[in-house]
């Protein structure tokens, strides 16, 4: 349903995407799962039309975003990720204008507004000013505009950022139950929320989609398992890669361009058995390198909630 | 649905909106009451004037000229003022985000709020219709003049504002967005002048062309006159400074 190939977008000279390659299914909940000024949003606002990509290219149902960007429009729902509202407007017409702006026309919309209305909990408010709502209120409104025309694909960038636990947990429900069947692609930098709802994950930072996994992999990957690179002299890199694999706590090593990729077991450094074993062998040890990008590095900068209930508000501190 | 039913369908809603916004804001009644007691005063003034010549309009030819005219000029400081927030706020708030991704195209969201803007200027103008009555009441002043004089009163209006909705998209600040219409407007008034001093009968053409006391006092209002030319005038400046307010908007894709 979305396709998206080396896409790229430069700010001026500075790179915010670079090279972004991922899909997602039709019926698929997507996790878009980044710290702050990861690309999260830069991405969105290029598969939404908002602006073009420096280089690269993203298809939704076959269209071009860029190209056929009216067509993409038509087909996509897209909560921003600062809900744009406008204040002194009613809620309901609100979502009737943004319905307008669809192309619905008539007693069908009006039914359609008040059906989206009653999905999202916000029937009652129907006639209460924008700017009366709480925040968890806005949020579920902006959902409501982002689903009343029914698009196929739904684009929801931090849908629970800012929002207490109990909303939180409202929004989350709204996003499974919208997403039964529809595509959606959410974004957030909190590692609970993705787990609970996506179906895969992809994890990006400083631009670069640095994992691609079902929530349960990446979770034993962020259980504390040292990953890195070895590489030792007058040894081929197979039979390195087989004795290091004779190391206990060593998970996986296979051989690369860049050396032999060694994983460990959760919790554990296996780093001076590695390099015992290397000396053991009478090989010169050359190089024992940490993986490019750790995972750990890029977790520790999100947050994660506690006890599966509290969301650490360091959300605003990040 | 056909592509003209389409846009058709997203100009009206947006003219419904955006005609809505402006009924729940300050700047609209400002700008009305403004507009009242200006074109009251001048009106009230050329009755007076009227007078003076004797019972009824014994003196003077009874005309809107002696309203309109000046209202002509005034427009310059209360259009701005109507489109000043028109694109900038939506920047401001974030909406923007949604008209730019919603299967809309540039031009509809564009033309959309200067029909909009120019529907509260006409209701505006409808009012002082009372005006024209007053004249036929008391004497018998010229039909056609009067009307094309405020149908030129019409288009000059959404001349200026299609200049500040521009305005409203190239800056996000409105008191810049204000500036930038008046000055646009006063160059249309001053722009004879200016073709006077140069002593290129090209140039100087030109801009007696782009005067629109040529196009608007001079014909439509004191005499009765609608040409081509006129028309074009005022449709070609509105529809460029659409033009480049959807350029503009779109530009914003690529800046963002
Ligand atoms: N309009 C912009 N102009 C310049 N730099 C921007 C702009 N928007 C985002 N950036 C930069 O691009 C990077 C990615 O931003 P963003 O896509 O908003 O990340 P995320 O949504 O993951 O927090 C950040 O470093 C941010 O500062
Ligand atoms: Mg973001």
């Amino acid at each position: 349903m979305i396709q998206v190939e080396g896409l790229t977008k430069y700010y001026g000279n500075y790179k915010a995407i670079d090279s972004l390659s991922f899909h997602a299914d039709a019926g698929e909940i997507v996790g878009f799962l980044g710290p702050n000024g990861a690309g999260k949003t830069t991405t969105m606002r290029i598969l939404t039309g908002y602006m073009p990509p420096s280089d690269g290219r993203a298809t939704i149902a076959g269209y071009d975003v860029y190209e056929n960007s009216l067509e993409v429009r038509k087909r996509i729902g897209y909560l921003p990720e600062t809900v744009p509202l406008y204040k002194e407007m009613s809620v309901w017409h609100y979502v009737d204008y943004m319905a307008g702006l669809h192309g619905m026309r008539g007693n069908e919309r009006e039914d359609r507004v008040d059906e989206v209305l009653d999905k999202v909990g916000m029937l009652d408010r129907a006639n209460s000013m924008i700017d009366s709502l709480s925040k968890g209120m806005r949020q579920r409104v902006g959902l409501a505009q982002a689903l009343v025309h029914r698009p196929s694909v739904l684009i929801l960038d931090e849908p629970t950022i800012g929002l207490d636990p109990r909303q939180v947990r409202e929004v989350r429900e709204l996003i499974r139950e919208v997403g039964e069947e529809r595509t959606v692609l959410l974004s957030t930098h909190i590692l609970s929320e993705v787990s609970q709802l996506c179906s895969r994950i992809l994890v990006i930072n400083k631009g670069l989609i640095v994992a691609e996994d079902d929530p349960d992999t990446l979770s034993a990957r962020l259980s504390g398992s040292t990953r890195f690179y070895v590489r030792a002299g007058n040894v081929e890199p197979d039979a390195l890669a087989e004795a290091v694999r004779g190391v206990k706590n060593v998970v996986e090593a296979h051989a690369s361009e860049r050396g032999v990729e060694v994983t460990s077991a959760p919790d554990t450094d296996v780093r001076p058995q590695v390099a015992a074993a290397i000396v053991k062998n009478k090989w010169d040890l050359l190089e024992l390198k940490p993986m490019g990008m750790s995972m750990e590095d890029i977790f520790l900068q999100l947050t994660t909630e506690q006890d599966g209930e509290m969301v650490m508000e360091e959300e605003e501190a990040l | 649905m056909s592509d003209v039913n389409r846009s058709l369908h997203t100009l009206w809603t947006i003219f419904k909106h955006e005609f809505s916004l402006y009924w729940i804001s300050p700047i609209a009644y400002l700008v009305g009451a403004a507009w009242l007691f200006l074109s009251g005063f001048f009106f009230s003034r050329s009755i007076g004037a009227f007078n003076q010549g004797g019972f009824g309009f014994g003196g003077l030819e009874p005309s809107m000229s002696y309203t309109l005219s000046p209202m002509a000029f005034l427009l310059m400081f209360l259009a701005p003022a109507l489109t000043m927030r028109l694109v900038s706020d939506e920047i401001r708030s974030g909406t923007h985000e949604l008209l730019l991704t919603a299967p809309v195209r540039d031009w509809e969201v564009i033309v959309g709020k200067w029909l909009a803007v120019w529907g509260v200027f006409s209701v505006f103008i409808l009012i002082t219709l009372l005006y024209p009555l007053v004249l036929v009441w008391r004497g018998s002043p010229n039909g056609a003049q009067i009307f094309t004089g405020y149908f030129g009163y019409w288009l000059w209006a959404g001349t200026i504002l299609a200049i500040g909705v521009l305005a409203s998209a190239v800056t996000q600040y409105q008191l810049i967005a204000f500036m930038i219409g008046e000055g646009v407007a006063l160059f249309l008034f001053l722009a004879d002048t200016a073709g006077s001093l140069v002593n290129n009968t090209l140039i100087s053409t030109v801009l007696t062309q782009l005067t629109v006391t040529q196009h608007y006092q001079n014909s439509m209002l004191d005499r009765g006159l609608v040409s081509a030319v006129d028309l074009a005038y005022f449709i070609g400046l509105s529809a460029i400074a659409l033009f480049l307010a959807t350029q503009t908007l779109n530009m914003r894709r690529w800046r963002a």
